[in-house]
């Protein structure tokens, strides 16, 4: 679906002419001009305007009636006042009408200093008040959820609220009762509202109606400090704002990236800050002693840990989990390969693929944005469940559907909550996503192996056809072009795939057939449309480009002994691992467990929790000599199995970057300071990196950043003030061209054998919900979440 | 203007008490559904033309000319809807309620010819909800008309097509609002929706939609049936054709009278309802419901139709003309105005809901004698600014009328502050 | 007319008052599997459901049904139609609770609306309407309440039994009203308005010579 490409005008505002874009509503184009009209009801996030607080009422020249700013597009050559005598006495008494039955207790309101109320009271309202009636009085406040009090004295009824229970995340959970002046918001006969998103409307609330119970008169906005950085709590990693009070993080707001989560946060996103200040939390160094794990000097921890690495050596393997940033990632590499001549280094939990895989699924023009499953024709979602995968997309791939049309179809094991907004869901077996996606592919090539394929999918061949007709069709009735490419150059699809459809045995053809399907498509021509992966880990991309992959250094590089291409770079060190082969998280288990392999690296990962395969990564914990972790909650795996702990930074105490599921480098800020003895992990990196011998001049985090950089060819020339606030994607930078390009054939679709899932095909392809992670459990305000993480499914 | 000479005819109501007349048979018999054939024996421009030459004004209470609003609808082949507005509850009024029950196939023949002329073969009839049997007679008479071929598929082999549903309400004055009964229509609260986008470019299910008042499509089957040129030699000019106007209130003979527009409305109150009882005297009246402004005595001689009463402040509305008699002080007339309007706002705008909640606190207020005349100005002047600034017409609505009160009988209201005053301070 | 109401520590509008009951489960859009719903109920929803381009239309006939077989639109009615409907049952109660005709709390089997708009109560529909409730007081099965404006100014004051409208009414009219309503008969025969001619006399039965002509040359 083309963007709308937004033409240049100049209209008059308050006598000044003002350039800005036609169709801005006139309170966005009036800013354009330095002029404000105050809004309450308006915000174009929540879809379209409404006009119901009736603020922003203007004068237009032409126009007998004053018209509300929210809603009135700008014309060319139109002539509006904002600060005529008329306008000024419609918004001092929609002012005055508003405090009428809203209760003077500012002293007391957590919104007090940042309210909008106040605010607009102050700079439009009349001053005085002329109503002597009695104001309403009403229990207060009262729960709405155990994340939200809601005071209803205070409510304005500007719809806010509702409208986003109702147009964003559509779960219709809050609504309004009554009408009139009796109107106020509720839910169903007392169910709390309790969904993915519900944290947002406190953000939403233009007064103290709506607040936040952790952060209940815990501050006030001149105690606090603002502090910018990226939760890295999903693979969506949205940006945030961390409200900062004595180094505590009390509140985390959302910070509108549109390119990322379009101002919105999951509800873990917003509450799960409390988990950086809870007791169970890991704050000094541990190591094992006498079968428990005590807290000990960071030197000592330090030298148990490169002692039992030095002694496993090449035998060691090393894990990225969830929320390492990318220079960890790649202290890690340099660590593993360079310090202690071990090639097994693994960051995805689906498990290895083809270099030549990576690269092309990589391949700059077949990477959709965020913004695209938006704007698309047509969205496929691939076995992923964005609601648990990486929760923000759910909600635009809503807005995508709701606001611009675009056709989503849903292809996955089990029904989820995308299914009631999707043209089409199709279903297939646990574990069989390659299966369907090679059935998918050979429908678009409208060959005969899809019923065979369908079959091993464990899915009805129509429906597949029909997927594929779907697919194909996207765009066709917009408007047709006329060239050789026909409909397919102007139809932009995006697919949303989840790691897991690159899991087991077939993993391989499963990642193949996505491209087979992408070829079909005409992907890689299209503006709008291409692949979008959701990796099982937070940060899954960066870590790999980042070189932590037992295939690939950094930059997706041929490693040292394979034959490589001009693109490629060698990786320092020469590999010493008896094992040739590099191993990858599944491997390293099995090595582990047969007394192959004998030292474990974890950087954020419990296997026990993140990894498929409980069983066997029991017995490789239990058969490791030397398990070093870096971990803030001691989750069974850690607390059972590691020998040294070091303490991990919670993200919002991190410095560093991380790559979005669609490229795009995003800086971490240390909003907080770390707590107890905790130490900047890129730091214990380097310093145990020196212990084993490999000395590596890192004088502060930027300049491991800066390494990070030169070794990506593709991230060539980029410096963290670039990426800045909002992030910058490597593909629409110069140095994209760098990317090292793939040289693969994928194979006919009548050729293609599955191999017989595995027993545990289904529990391959299951991943944990983001919802039920360490952070959920031990934030206290998250827990009534944990043991029903499924209700917020 | 002067009064039209003639005695004007009945197109509406004539002979509307005879017996069956609400059943397909009699209505044939009587002429009933021809004017449809000769429609369909027409394009639907050239019906479009004769709506637009009878220069019919919608009968609901805007006035909005209705063949303009067809030609508003755009050209094309998209889903376009047809609504007839029967939510009929603007108080005072009664009209709609007295064809739709007596002569329902006289709605529905106009109603396939209003689909036809605007190309809209989907439409529904909206109907309070507290009109049960109403509704009911509306339901027996489409299918009657469903199984004649008048409705349906290929109605009498024209090849136009027109499906018909009647929708019930449940009870909110602002679903006769136009966007708000859409909305309602579409299953949800009855807000009424920001305009633009108008209905005629985005109504029902983001269709275009023409919604008419159920008067307005009644008259339809008479103008193709006298032609639309000769429909417009009724009534005056810029108020053509004949109108229901429901009389009610201190008046004799209470009650649905069809006049051509532009007597007198003396006439009306005095010469066809009776005028108040012996002994009384009109004191106010409202001539359109009771969101238009109040007029007094002195006002009886103003002409009835649209452009002489928008001359004098106040509107022809729906046509309600409510008399109220000098024994009833204005302050229970403004009370019972403005509780109206606070119940039957629907919040979704800031100064139609605080407003008409604010309006009724002080005029109990002032009943209780806890006012001071300077309470008189601050009413006042919330009315003031209620105007103009609403999302609809509703807030007008409440505040038209009581600014009209305070301004035509401010002696009253002080007398009044005054004598509550002293009661209160006495006990 | 009263005093002026204060509304200190308390509310008139059910429902400002209520916090929510945190053990409960989140009102998400009910599971046919564990929502029973009465067959003819079922049946009659859909067929609402099916009379319209967008389903979801059908929300205030199908609450009208559930009212009918519930009696009010009851936290258990709307789950039912929600279940049937495929919407979640919060925003049905928005819905119920912004129409007059739906009740969100238990009310009497049989509705007496009385019109106290200003047509009506020019003619005396404020003290009817307290007759009525004084002589209807203790009555469960009767729900008595005074409503806007009936669209039936012409036979002021009036009120509406379950439906059917009835008036003008006097003081002398309610003990049979209500014995009628009680005893299941048709209420009020003469004053019914079904049976009232329309006010303009040139209106009649028989239409008028020179109209008859004109319709005969149609």
């Amino acid at each position: 679906m083309p963007r709308p490409q937004p033409r240049t005008i100049t209209f008059t505002i308050d006598g000044r002419e003002v350039r800005t874009h036609e169709n801005k509503m006139l309170v966005d184009a009036a800013k354009d001009g330095d002029v404000e009209i105050p809004v309450f009801c308006y915000e174009p996030k929540l879809g379209q305007p409404v006009g119901a607080c009736r603020m922003c009422l203007v004068e237009i020249e032409g126009i007998p009636k004053l018209q509300t700013g929210c809603s009135t597009p700008v014309k060319d050559g139109m002539v509006v006042h904002t600060q005529s005598e008329r306008v000024k006495i419609a918004q001092r008494s929609v002012v005055e009408f508003l405090l009428i039955n809203h209760p003077l207790d500012c002293p007391v309101c957590d919104k007090g200093g940042e309210c909008p109320l106040q605010d607009i009271t102050f700079g439009w309202g009349g001053g005085i008040s002329r109503f002597i009636e009695p104001k309403r009085h009403f229990v207060k406040p009262l729960e709405l959820s155990p994340l939200i009090a809601i005071d209803r004295e205070r409510c304005i009824v500007c719809y806010r609220c509702v409208r986003f229970s109702q147009e964003v995340a559509e779960d219709y959970q809050l609504v309004l009762l009554e009408r009139g002046a009796h109107s106020y918001v509720s839910t169903f006969d007392g169910h709390p509202y309790v969904a993915p998103f519900s944290g947002n409307i406190i953000e939403l609330c233009p007064v103290g109606a709506l607040t936040s119970r952790p952060y209940r008169f815990r501050a006030r906005p001149w105690d606090v400090e603002d502090a910018g950085t990226v939760c890295t709590l999903c693979p969506a990693q949205c940006n945030v704002t961390l409200t900062v009070r004595d180094e505590l993080a009390l509140r985390v707001l959302a910070r509108d990236n549109a390119e990322v989560d379009d101002g919105w946060l999951c509800d873990k996103g917003r509450f799960a800050y409390q988990s950086f200040h809870v007791e169970e939390r890991v704050t000094a160094p541990l190591i094992r002693d006498g079968g428990q794990l005590r807290e000990v000097s960071w030197e000592r921890a330090l030298q148990e840990a490169a002692a039992g690495l030095a002694r496993a050596g090449a035998d060691t393997g090393a894990l990225a989990g969830p929320g390492s940033t990318n220079e960890e990632g790649y202290l890690l590499g340099r660590l593993m390969r360079e310090g202690l001549r071990s090639p097994h280094v693994a960051s995805r939990r689906a498990g290895r693929l083809p270099l030549e895989l990576h690269r092309a699924l990589g391949d700059p023009p077949l990477q959709a944005t965020v913004s695209d499953l938006e704007f698309a024709h047509a969205v496929l979602v691939l076995d992923a469940d964005p609601v648990n995968d990486a929760p923000i997309l759910d909600l635009r791939l809503r807005k995508g559907v709701r606001r611009r049309g675009v056709k989503l179809a849903v292809a996955s094991p089990q029904p989820g909550s995308l299914d009631s907004i999707a043209a089409l869901s199709v279903r297939f077996a646990p574990g069989a996503g390659p299966a369907f996606a090679a059935a998918l592919s050979a429908a678009l090539a409208g060959e005969e192996s899809i019923e065979r394929l369908a079959g091993d999918a464990g899915a009805e061949p129509d429906a597949v056809r029909e997927l594929a007709a779907l697919l194909l069709a996207a765009g066709a009735d917009g408007a047709p072009s006329s060239d050789d490419q026909g409909v397919r150059a102007t139809s932009e699809v995006v697919i949303l795939w989840g790691e897991r459809l690159a899991a087991g045995p077939n993993g391989v053809l499963g990642v193949s057939a996505l491209l087979g399907i992408a070829e079909s498509l005409a992907m890689a021509a299209a503006d709008g449309g291409g692949l979008l992966e959701v990796p099982a880990f937070s940060n899954g991309r960066g870590l790999r480009e980042a070189g932590v992959l037992p295939n690939a250094g950094p930059g997706l590089c041929r490693l040292g002994g394979e034959a490589g291409d001009g693109a490629d770079r060698e990786v320092a060190g020469e590999i010493a691992s008896q094992d040739s082969s590099p191993r990858d998280a599944h491997a390293i288990a099995e090595g582990l467990a047969a007394g192959e392999m004998s030292g474990l690296y974890l950087l954020h990962c419990d296997p026990l929790r993140e990894l498929p395969g409980r069983e066997l990564w029991e017995r490789a914990l239990a058969g490791a000599s030397t398990v070093v972790a870096h971990a803030s909650f001691l989750t069974e795996g850690i607390r059972e199995h590691a020998d040294v702990v070091f303490p991990a930074e919670a993200y919002a105490e991190k410095e560093g970057t991380i790559v979005h599921p669609d490229g795009r480098l995003q800086r971490l800020r240390t909003a907080i300071a770390r707590p107890g003895n905790v130490r900047a992990e890129w730091q214990v990196l380097a310093e145990l990196a020196r212990r084993i011998g490999l000395e590596l001049d890192l004088p502060s985090g930027a300049a491991v950043s800066r390494l990070l950089f030169d070794a990506v060819p593709f991230y060539a020339g980029l410096s963290l003030e670039e990426i800045g606030g909002s992030g910058v994607r490597w593909q629409e930078r110069e140095a994209a061209s760098s990317f090292p390009r793939a040289s693969i054939e994928l194979a006919e679709h009548g050729e293609i054998e599955l191999a017989e899932p595995p027993e545990d095909a289904a529990e391959l392809a299951r991943y944990g919900s983001m919802w039920d992670t360490p952070e959920v459990e031990f934030s206290p305000a998250l827990e009534f979440l944990f043991p029903h993480s499924e209700l917020v499914g | 203007m002067s009064a039209p000479a003639a005695p004007s005819p009945l197109l509406l109501l004539d002979g509307i008490d005879e017996p069956g007349l609400r059943t397909l048979e009699v209505y044939e018999r009587r002429g009933g559904y021809e004017s449809l054939r000769r429609a369909l024996a027409m394009t639907p421009e050239e019906v479009l033309a004769q709506l637009q030459a009878s220069e019919l004004r919608g009968r609901g209470g805007a006035g909005f000319g209705m063949g303009t609003k067809i030609s508003f609808l755009p050209k094309g082949s998209m889903d376009k809807y047809l609504v007839c507005n029967a939510d009929e509850s603007e108080p005072g009024t009664f009209k709609d309620r007295e064809l739709m029950q007596k002569t329902p196939h006289l709605l529905l023949e106009g109603i396939v010819i209003a689909a036809y002329a605007g190309g809209i073969s989907c439409s529904f009839i909206y109907i309070r909800g507290e009109y049960v049997q109403q509704a009911d007679v509306l339901d027996v008479a489409l299918a009657e008309a469903r199984s004649a071929g008048y409705l349906g598929d290929d109605i009498l082999g024209s090849g136009h097509s027109l499906s018909l549903v009647v929708h019930r309400g449940a009870g909110a004055y602002i679903c006769g609002e136009e966007t708000g009964l859409l909305d309602s229509l579409e299953g949800k609260r009855g807000n009424p929706r920001l305009k633009p986008p108008f209905p005629a470019n985005q109504g029902l299910y983001k269709g275009p939609t023409l919604i008419n008042n159920v008067e307005t499509l009644c008259t339809v089957p008479a103008i193709i049936r006298m032609g639309g040129e000769e429909y417009a030699k009724l009534g005056v000019e810029r108020s053509t054709g004949t109108k229901v106007v429901s009389v009610s209130g201190h008046v004799c003979r209470p009650g649905n009278y069809e006049v051509e527009l532009g007597i007198p409305s003396r006439e009306i109150i005095y010469g066809l309802a009776g005028g108040p009882p012996d002994g009384r005297a009109v004191k106010c009246w409202f001539p359109g419901g009771s969101s238009s402004p109040v007029l007094t005595d002195a006002d009886l001689d103003i002409p009835y139709d649209f452009d002489s009463l928008a001359k004098a402040g106040t509107m022809l509305g729906s046509g309600a003309i409510i008399v109220v008699d000098d024994s009833t002080p204005i302050l229970d007339v403004a009370m019972k105005v403005a509780r109206f309007y606070r119940h039957e706002s629907c919040g979704k705008c800031t100064p139609c809901r605080e407003g008409t909640n604010w309006t009724v606190k002080m005029l109990e207020r002032i009943d209780a004698g806890e006012a001071t005349p300077m309470d008189l100005e601050i009413m006042a002047s919330v009315q003031e600014h209620i105007i103009g600034n609403c999302l609809c017409v509703l807030g007008d609505a409440m505040a038209m009328p009581i600014g009209s009160m305070i301004a035509k009988f401010r002696d009253e209201f002080e007398a009044h502050i005054e004598a509550a005053r002293s009661r209160t301070e006495a006990a | 007319m009263t005093a002026v109401r204060r509304f200190e520590g308390g509310s008139r509008v059910p429902g400002w008052d209520e916090a929510v009951d945190l053990e409960k489960d989140p009102a998400e859009v009910p599971d046919p599997a564990t929502t029973p719903v009465p067959e003819g109920l079922r049946e009659e929803i859909e067929s609402h459901m099916a009379d319209y381009p967008d389903p979801r239309s059908a929300t205030l006939p199908a609450l009208e049904a559930a009212q009918r077989v519930h009696g009010w639109c009851s936290p258990e009615a709307l789950e039912q139609v929600a279940c049937v409907m495929g919407l979640t049952p919060a925003d049905l109660e928005s819905v119920a609770s912004f129409y007059d005709m739906l009740e969100t709390v238990p009310v009497g089997a049989h509705s007496v609306y009385v019109c106290t708009n200003i047509s009506c109560s020019l003619r005396g529909a404020d003290e009817l309407y307290e007759q009525i409730r004084a002589a209807a007081a203790g009555d469960p099965d009767l729900n008595v309440r005074s409503f806007e404006c009936l669209g039936a100014c012409d036979i002021a004051p009036m009120a509406s039994v379950d439906g059917v409208y009835v008036g003008p009414l006097t003081g002398a009219d309610i003990p049979r009203m209500l014995g009628e309503i009680r005893g299941g008969e048709p209420v009020l025969v003469d004053k019914q308005l079904l049976r009232r001619a329309v006010a303009d006399p040139r209106a009649g039965a028989e239409p008028p010579p020179e109209t008859a002509t004109e319709q005969g040359q149609g």
